[in-house]
């Protein structure tokens, strides 16, 4: 009996997982991340050429 | 009856399956861990259940998965090396006909594992692996856990199931994974999302819990005592009132030992008096074998290499009621073909030196690299990713109980490890993809010119 309880308590928690996962798109298809703030790479090596050119230019005549 | 049972329970599973082709995956795991075959009288002997499962697993991922997502992994290559050398060593064993009986199910475990992670590429998927490893493993322990706490158990003694005693059926292996999937447990009753976390859940996970830490009790295997300890320790590491932790365990293990089986509390306390405990002396003697042949066979001497050991030691005198009489005169002991009793010796005797540092490569590389990706999670501190170093810890944890559970028991090639191995580098090669689309940005983006100067024509 309780290798019955046993089997079927495991075995109906693994069936009700696989339905929820057959309903779940996220299973196969998954959002993009959150771009992160500071980004990296070619990228952000140009966005940073450009700020420190900036900085160094000073503010723009009006 | 039980037989048609499974056959429809696994034909609802691989129904489900066609579905989400994913699921073949977990399927494989199921008929991997709880072997059904084996609970079944004839109806699933009779097909190949795992071969099937596993070719399905495989075209499902060839024929419908996005693979671009897949990423291939030095550890993955380490375990796709160790499978090749452990074939040509099969070739090559001493003992031909037991290291063929062995490799029939070792080469299927390591393909299994450098497979997995190319079908984990989802956070989801991840999730429900690790799921399913608490899910399969409960079918054993919620058994074993029970019946230990009605009155049953023993060393070999307790039944989880069936009376089999290999794979996860076998009693040190059972409780060294029992103590080891605590923190997968802990883990997923906080941060699933397949079973969101609440009152059912939690009770759910707490009993589990309670029925891990009965299995070492009912199976009286000294492994799973010292797995319970290195999990304290483990536990510990980040709890902030250590005081209080420690009086509190050390509490309720006091106030526990009177309610302890004497058949449980008397074999633990033979590991002080290793001296005079016959299975802890040939323990030593076949290890300083093993040390010995490696020096003269460094490849190793194939799988069941144990079998040509002749071993003789040395044992203190006992009195009748098994007390040692502080006399200098010993008794001499000889056996043959004893069993390495641990993981490194196995793969030294089996594989020699390049397969004992490819074994180590793969598993103490797991806690390195879990180590790391938590570490570098904490520093993210992103709300969307709070799972992932308290899963990475997690994962951490059942490694390193493994490897100190393996100290005193073969298990090196045992499955259930190497899915954990496949779901940490899952998890790593997941992270690593999602990091580096977080940091992206299209150079399109950041070459529009803003709005200045330059963009307004020259008076």
């Amino acid at each position: 009996m309780i290798d019955n309880f046993s089997i079927l308590l495991s075995h109906a928690l693994i069936l009700i997982m696989f339905w929820r996962l057959v309903h779940n798109v996220r299973t196969d298809i998954e959002e993009p991340p959150r771009p992160d703030e500071d980004a990296a790479g070619f990228a952000a090596n140009i966005r940073r050429q450009r700020h420190s050119r900036k900085k160094m230019d000073g503010p723009s005549d009006a | 009856m039980r037989d048609l049972v499974f056959v429809g329970y696994l034909g609802l599973l691989f129904l489900l399956a066609f579905k989400r082709p994913f699921l073949f995956v977990l399927a494989y795991c199921y008929i991997d861990i709880v072997a059904p075959q084996r609970l079944s009288y004839y109806l699933l002997n009779s097909i190949p259940l795992s071969a099937i499962s596993f070719g399905l697993a495989f075209l499902a991922w060839l024929f419908f998965d996005d693979k671009k997502d897949s990423r291939f992994t030095p550890r993955m290559g380490a375990i796709l090396l160790l499978l090749v050398y452990c074939g040509y060593m099969t070739t090559q064993a001493l003992e031909p006909v037991a290291a063929q009986v062995k490799w029939d199910w070792v080469w299927k475990a390591l393909i299994f594992a450098a497979f997995l992670p190319l079908t984990l590429t989802r956070k989801v998927r991840i999730e429900a692996l690790v799921l399913m490893l608490i899910l399969c493993a409960s079918a054993l322990i919620v058994a074993g856990g029970i019946k230990t706490a009605v009155g049953g158990g023993g060393y070999g003694q307790l039944v989880i199931l069936v009376d089999d005693n290999s794979g996860l059926y076998e009693s040190s292996i059972i409780s060294t994974v029992a103590i080891a999937i605590i923190p997968l447990i802990l883990w997923a009753a906080k941060y699933g999302t397949i079973f969101p976390p609440d009152w059912r859940v939690r009770a759910y996970a707490a009993a589990l819990i309670l029925v891990c830490l009965l299995i070492p009790v009912g199976t009286a295997a000294r492994t799973g005592l010292v797995c319970i300890a290195v999990l304290g320790v483990l536990l510990l590491r980040f709890t902030q009132r250590r005081i209080l932790y420690f009086s509190l365990i050390g509490a309720v293990g006091l106030a526990a030992i009177p309610f302890l089986p004497s058949t449980f509390t008397d074999r633990m306390e033979t590991i002080q008096e290793y001296e005079k405990d016959e299975s802890a002396s040939t323990r030593l003697a076949v290890w300083k074998w093993t040390w010995d042949f490696a020096q003269a066979n460094p490849m190793g001497g194939g799988f069941d290499s144990y079998r040509v050991n002749k071993i003789r030691y040395k044992m203190p005198l006992t009195d009748e009621e098994g007390r040692l009489t502080g006399e200098s005169t010993t008794v001499e002991v000889v056996d043959a073909g004893r069993a390495f009793h641990s993981s490194y010796f196995e793969m030294l005797g089996e594989h020699g030196y390049f397969g004992l540092a490819l074994w180590l490569f793969i598993h103490v590389g797991g806690v390195w690299r879990m180590e790391m990706l938590r570490r570098l999670y904490i520093k993210r501190a992103r709300e969307d990713e709070e799972w992932v170093a308290p899963l990475a810890l997690a994962l951490q944890n059942f490694s390193i109980i493994y490897l100190v559970g393996s100290v005193f028991v073969g298990i090196a090639f045992q499955p259930f490890p190497y899915v954990i191995v496949a779901a940490q580098i899952g998890l790593d090669s997941y992270l690593a993809r999602r990091r580096a689309e977080a940091a992206f940005r299209p150079i399109r983006s950041v070459l529009k010119r803003p709005e200045s100067k330059l963009s307004t024509p020259a008076v």
